[in-house]
């Protein structure tokens, strides 16, 4: 029996499937560690001009 | 806890537009289920039993929206709390008066729609309030807990029946089950039975203990 | 969690990549060919291994719900979380998997047999508490409330289990006995593999749920001194 195509449709559903979720991941914590960074910075001039 | 459960049924048997509309409200729901299938379709007894308790339970749903929504808007609750009543027994107050309050418009409806459908019931007279109470005391315990969260969120309406249904698979396919087997005469109290009887008593236990952590301010 | 970050950070993705790179060089390389299914019988060896980090993903979301009920411990909420979005990504991937392996061997994109079933309730189940979670805001009381549907949800599984199996016929057994030992050290590796990328992915996402709590507490220092 070759079913290969399904196979390849199974493995390539999971890859997609993962990788899709850590794209998604990772652009969060892109987006979060910018803001973390910008939110630091602004502290740290604030304590100095004070 | 008696005196709670008698403040609870007062103040639902005093609105009694709450009792009518859920009669009503599941009465329609049986119709449309006529009006999708044809009545032949529906006069399998295991297929009534079906259409039942998919009414009962989405009706129910809507019943227990209501009676949380009220005390909500009455800060009621908020003194109940207050009081030295333990949150376990206020839970099972709650879950007890939904389960008469609702057990009440489904001896009303169950044999109206059987009715409907030319399903016979005369032999189902003793076992099919049995597991109608049963099937109704298990979908009250999580019920009750769940329509205490929902409640108290934002989107309430659609979070009951979301976090509800998938949890009350076991108690619907159980009840179902039964009551197919109540219906066409068969051996009802069996292992599907059991399982009904093991979900009541696993959730009401459950709710009782978790209850205090969902009123907790 | 800050003890682990140096590890969970340098060596879980490499963990994971070569672990994984190892359970597929088995998959396709390494193991025979089923006799009665053929080549399309391999996606099983992902199936399965996926199938049990969903089960793994509920038990760590009771469990860390458990916890934060009875201690309150922000990590457990995030734990709580964190899992409970991994647990649902492998849940999908067993039922798509599943679906793709059901079609070409039983002739139907889905069948209604036991475990299927039960996983495809699951999934429901996974669903409300991140629906919760996120439609409702995120609270201390939302997380509260999303820890009892944690907890319930973890109890209901067993009686799911017994109603699903009596309701429907038996899951079609991969000759589970009769396991060649090719195939049994293969599907341990392939577990292994799915085990380091579960790992590594919860990781990386209690990282990112701790940095928002980090933001959420700047953004309110910041606050607090202009």
């Amino acid at each position: 029996m070759e079913h290969t195509s399904y196979l390849f449709a199974a493995f390539l559903a999971v890859w997609v499937i993962v990788f899709a979720y850590l794209f998604a991941l990772s652009r969060r914590h892109r987006t979060l560690a910018n803001e973390v960074e910008a939110l630091r910075r602004m502290m740290e001039q604030k304590g100095e001009s004070h | 806890m008696l005196a709670l459960l008698w403040k609870d049924l007062l103040l639902e048997f005093r609105t009694k537009e709450r009792l009518s509309s859920l009669f009503v409200l599941s009465f329609l729901i049986v119709l449309v289920f006529v009006f999708a299938l044809s009545p032949e379709q529906i006069q399998s007894p295991t297929i009534e039993a079906a259409l039942l308790w998919v009414t009962l339970v989405f009706a129910g749903m809507m019943g227990l929206q209501r009676s949380f929504l009220l005390e909500q808007e009455r800060a009621c609750f908020s003194g109940l709390l207050l009081s030295p009543i333990d949150p376990g027994t206020l839970f099972l107050a709650k879950m007890l008066s939904n389960v008469l309050f609702l057990l009440l418009v489904e001896l009303l409806v169950a044999p109206l729609s059987l009715a409907f459908f030319g399903v016979p019931f005369s032999r189902s007279l003793l076992p099919l309030p049995v597991v109608l109470l049963l099937g109704t005391v298990g979908f009250s315990a999580l019920g009750t807990l769940f329509a205490a969260i929902a409640v108290r969120t934002r989107a309430r309406e659609v979070l009951l029946p979301i976090m509800l249904l998938p949890l009350l698979v076991p108690l619907l396919i159980a009840a179902v089950k039964v009551t197919s087997a109540v219906l066409t005469g068969g051996e009802w109290n069996g292992v599907w039975f059991r399982v009904l009887l093991a979900f009541d008593i696993i959730f009401v236990v459950t709710g009782w203990l978790i209850f205090p952590q969902v009123v907790q301010e | 969690m800050k003890r682990f970050a140096p590890f969970a950070d340098n060596v879980l993705p490499w963990l994971t990549l070569t672990t994984m790179i190892a359970a597929l060089a088995m998959v396709f390389l390494y193991v025979p060919n089923e006799r009665v299914q053929g080549i399309v019988q391999r996606i099983f060896y992902f199936h399965l291994p996926a199938a049990w980090n969903t089960f793994l993903g509920f038990f760590i979301v009771a469990g860390a719900s458990a916890s934060y009920l009875w201690q309150g411990s922000r990590f457990s909420d995030l734990l709580a979380q964190a899992a409970a979005e991994i647990g649902m990504v492998f849940c999908t991937i067993v039922l798509i998997t599943g679906s793709i392996w059901a079609r070409p061997i039983w002739g139907v994109w889905w069948t209604w047999d036991p475990r299927l079933t039960m996983v495809i309730v699951l999934w429901t189940i996974y669903a409300a508490y991140l629906l919760l979670r996120h439609l409702a805001g995120d609270t201390e009381q939302i997380a509260r409330y999303a820890a009892v549907l944690g907890i319930v949800g973890v109890l209901d599984i067993p009686l799911l289990h017994i109603s699903v199996r009596l309701w429907r016929g038996i899951h079609p057994k991969i000759e589970r006995g009769g396991l060649a030992p090719e195939m049994m050290w293969t599907l341990l590796m392939c577990t292994v593999a799915f085990l380091c990328l579960f790992a590594w992915l919860l990781w990386l996402r209690l990282h990112n749920l701790s940095l928002r709590e980090e933001l959420v507490t700047l953004r309110r220092q910041a606050l607090a001194t202009a």
